[in-house]
C-alpha cells in the first residue's frame, strides 16, 4: 500500500471511530496536540451528518426526543456510513434502521414517520415534466379510453400506514401533540409537488388508493376502472371515482402530460 | 487542455436557496453567482425553478464539493457523468472544486480532508487532474481547503505544493483568502508568504468568507462575517494583483441579504479602480 493510500486509509478509520494509529501521521505541532487536531476532524464528521438528519426528519426529532434522536444518529452512522456524494441521499436509510434496531423496530410508527419525511424530501427534487391537462383528455377518442395508459408525475409517491405517522407529523408540525400510534387499521396517502412546486400530501380512499397503485404499475383506463369496481362493487361507481381521481390528480400536477395510447 | 485564468467578471456571491426569492425580485448588483453543484444534480422541483430563472439573468458559476480529486481510489466517474450533464444544464462560466480527498471507497465523508504536501500526491493529482479534465473537456479549477493538522510525511509547504501543481499541470486555482488565513492560524505560518507564493497566472477566483475562532484554533464554519483580517489580506492583494473573480461565501447562519449585500461592496470598495469589471468587458 503506498503511503497515500495508508495516510487515507487511517484517516477515514480514525472518522468512524476505529481503532487507528491515525495521529502517528500527524506533524506535532505548537498549540493543539495530534490528538487533538485528529479530533477536530472526527467531530466535524459526526456533527455534519447529525444536522443533516436533523434537518430532513426534523418531526422525526421532535417525536423521539433528543436522547433518542442522538442514539439514532449514532446507530445510523456506524451502521449506514455515508456511500453518495451528495448528502442529500445520506439519511435515505433511516427507515431502514427504525425497522430493524432492537432499540426502535417494536415502535413502527418511527419508520412510516422517517419514510413520509423522506418521500416529501424526495417530491421536492424530483424531475420536473409537463403535467396532463383537461384539455388532453378531451382531446381522446372514446373508443381509446379503455387503453389509455396514463402515467405518474416522478415526484408522485404512495404511502400506506398503519399508524398514525401522516397525523403526528402533521400534529407537531403545527406544534400540537401526537395522537396515539395506533389508528385501527391501514390508511392510505399520496405525497406529490402540486404545479406551484408546494410539496403536499393528501389522504386517500381505498379506492382511489388502488386506482393509483394500478395506474403506477403501467395498467390502461379499463384495468383501472375494474381495479375501482372491484372496491366500491359497482361498475358505473368505480368509473365515477376514476374520473374523480382524474380530476384531483390534473388539478394538483399527479399525471404526466401525453398519457400512452391517446394518440 | 488550455488552462487560463478565466475573464474577469466581477464580485460575485454564493447563491443559496434562502436568497433565490430576494433575488428575483430584487435583481441586485451581483456580477455572477456560484452555485454548489452537487445541489443541482437532482432533476427538478424548487432549485432548479429557481436557478433556470436566475441563470437567465446572471452568469452562474459552479463549485464542487465532492469529487475527492486526491483520493487514491477509483476515480468517481458516476461523480463526473452527474456533473458533466449538470454542466451541460447550467453551462457555467467556470467550474471549481476542492484540493483534497472526501471519499475512500464507498465512504464518504462529505469533509474536506487534506492531503500530504508530498512528490506521491503531485504525481496522483497531476494524473486525477488529467482524467476529470479530459472527461468533462473543460478546465477544473481547484481550491485549497483549511486544515487543522499537517502530516509527518509532508515534505514542503502547502504554497510550495500548489505552485508546483500549477508548473506542472497549468492548473488554475480558486485561492480563499479566509482558508488560508484559517490554516496559518492553525499551523503558524504568514498568510502572506502563502499568497506570495502563487503565481499570478494560477488564480482564477478569490473566495472571502469567514470562520469561528476558539483561540487555540479556527474552524472554517462559513457561518460569520469576513473578519477584519481576511479584509486585509484581500487589499493587499487587490493593490497586488490584476483583477480576479471575487466571491463572498456564506454557508450557514444566514444574515439578510442586505448584509450579504454590504460585504460584496465592501469587497469591491476594497479594489482598486483597475477591478472595476467595465474596464475588462
Amino acid at each position: 500500500m503506498s503511503t497515500l493510500k495508508k495516510l487515507q486509509h487511517d484517516f477515514v478509520a480514525m472518522l468512524q471511530g476505529q481503532n487507528t494509529t491515525f495521529t502517528e501521521h500527524i506533524a506535532k505541532q505548537n498549540g493543539l496536540s495530534t490528538a487533538q487536531r485528529g479530533e477536530i476532524y472526527q467531530n466535524a464528521y459526526q456533527i455534519r451528518l447529525k444536522k443533516v438528519l436533523e434537518q430532513d426528519h426534523e418531526m422525526l426529532g421532535l417525536y423521539l426526543g433528543d436522547e433518542l434522536f442522538d442514539h439514532m444518529v449514532e446507530e445510523y452512522l456506524s451502521q449506514y456510513p455515508s456511500r453518495s456524494a451528495s448528502l442529500r441521499e445520506f439519511g435515505d436509510r433511516i427507515p431502514q434502521l427504525l425497522k430493524s434496531s432492537p432499540r426502535f423496530k417494536e415502535h413502527g410508527i418511527l419508520a412510516e414517520i422517517a419514510l413520509f419525511e423522506r418521500l416529501l424530501l424526495h417530491a421536492f427534487d424530483a424531475a420536473d415534466s409537463p403535467t396532463l391537462q383537461l384539455a388532453h383528455l378531451q382531446s381522446i377518442e372514446q373508443s381509446a379510453w379503455p387503453n389509455i395508459v396514463f402515467q405518474l408525475h416522478d415526484s408522485v409517491q404512495l404511502l400506506s400506514c398503519e399508524y398514525s405517522a401522516v397525523e403526528s407529523w402533521q400534529a407537531l408540525k403545527n406544534g400540537g401533540s401526537p395522537p396515539s400510534p395506533n389508528q385501527g387499521g391501514l390508511r392510505h396517502w399520496i405525497v406529490a409537488r402540486a404545479p406551484d412546486k408546494r410539496t403536499g400530501f393528501y389522504p386517500l380512499s381505498q379506492c382511489h388508493f388502488q386506482c393509483l397503485t394500478s395506474i403506477e404499475k403501467g395498467l390502461p383506463f379499463g384495468f383501472v376502472c375494474e381495479a375501482a369496481a372491484n372496491v366500491v362493487g359497482d361498475q358505473q361507481q368505480g368509473t365515477l371515482q376514476v374520473m374523480q381521481l382524474l380530476q384531483q390528480g390534473i388539478e394538483l400536477g399527479w399525471f404526466i402530460a401525453s398519457p400512452q395510447g391517446s394518440q | 487542455m488550455k488552462n487560463t485564468p478565466p475573464p474577469f467578471v466581477g464580485f460575485g456571491l454564493g447563491l443559496r436557496t434562502c436568497y433565490f426569492e430576494e433575488i428575483l425580485d430584487t435583481e441586485p448588483n451581483v456580477d455572477w453567482f456560484e452555485i454548489i453543484s452537487e445541489n443541482y444534480f437532482v432533476s427538478g422541483g424548487k432549485p432548479w425553478h429557481y436557478l433556470s430563472q436566475i441563470k437567465e439573468r446572471y452568469p452562474i458559476v459552479m463549485h464542487g464539493v465532492s469529487m475527492s480529486i486526491g483520493s487514491t481510489s477509483d476515480v468517481n466517474f458516476d461523480y463526473l457523468a452527474k456533473l458533466k450533464k449538470t454542466i451541460e444544464r447550467v453551462q457555467p462560466l467556470w467550474v471549481s472544486d476542492h484540493l483534497c480527498f472526501s471519499s475512500l471507497g464507498e465512504f464518504n465523508s462529505h469533509d474536506l480532508l487534506p492531503m500530504p504536501y508530498t512528490e506521491e500526491s503531485l504525481d496522483h493529482l497531476s494524473q486525477r487532474l488529467s482524467i476529470v479534465q479530459d472527461y468533462l473537456q473543460r478546465p477544473l479549477i481547484l481550491e485549497n481547503v483549511s486544515s487543522y493538522l499537517t502530516y509527518e510525511v509532508s515534505e514542503m509547504s502547502e504554497w510550495a505544493f500548489l505552485a508546483e501543481l500549477h508548473k506542472r499541470t497549468q492548473c488554475q486555482f480558486l485561492l480563499d483568502i479566509n482558508n488560508i488565513y484559517v490554516s496559518a492560524r492553525n499551523h503558524d505560518f504568514a498568510p502572506q508568504e502563502f499568497i506570495d507564493a502563487i503565481p499570478e497566472s494560477a488564480i482564477a477566483q478569490i473566495h472571502l468568507a469567514g470562520h469561528s475562532d476558539f483561540g487555540s484554533h479556527i474552524i472554517d464554519t462559513h457561518d460569520q462575517p469576513i473578519c477584519d483580517e481576511v479584509w486585509q489580506l484581500f487589499e493587499q492583494f487587490a493593490k497586488a494583483r490584476m483583477p480576479v473573480n471575487t466571491m463572498i461565501e456564506r454557508d450557514d447562519n444566514f444574515p439578510s441579504f442586505k448584509e450579504i449585500m454590504a460585504e460584496l461592496e465592501q469587497a469591491r470598495g476594497l479594489a482598486p479602480a483597475s477591478w472595476s469589471k467595465h474596464e475588462y468587458a
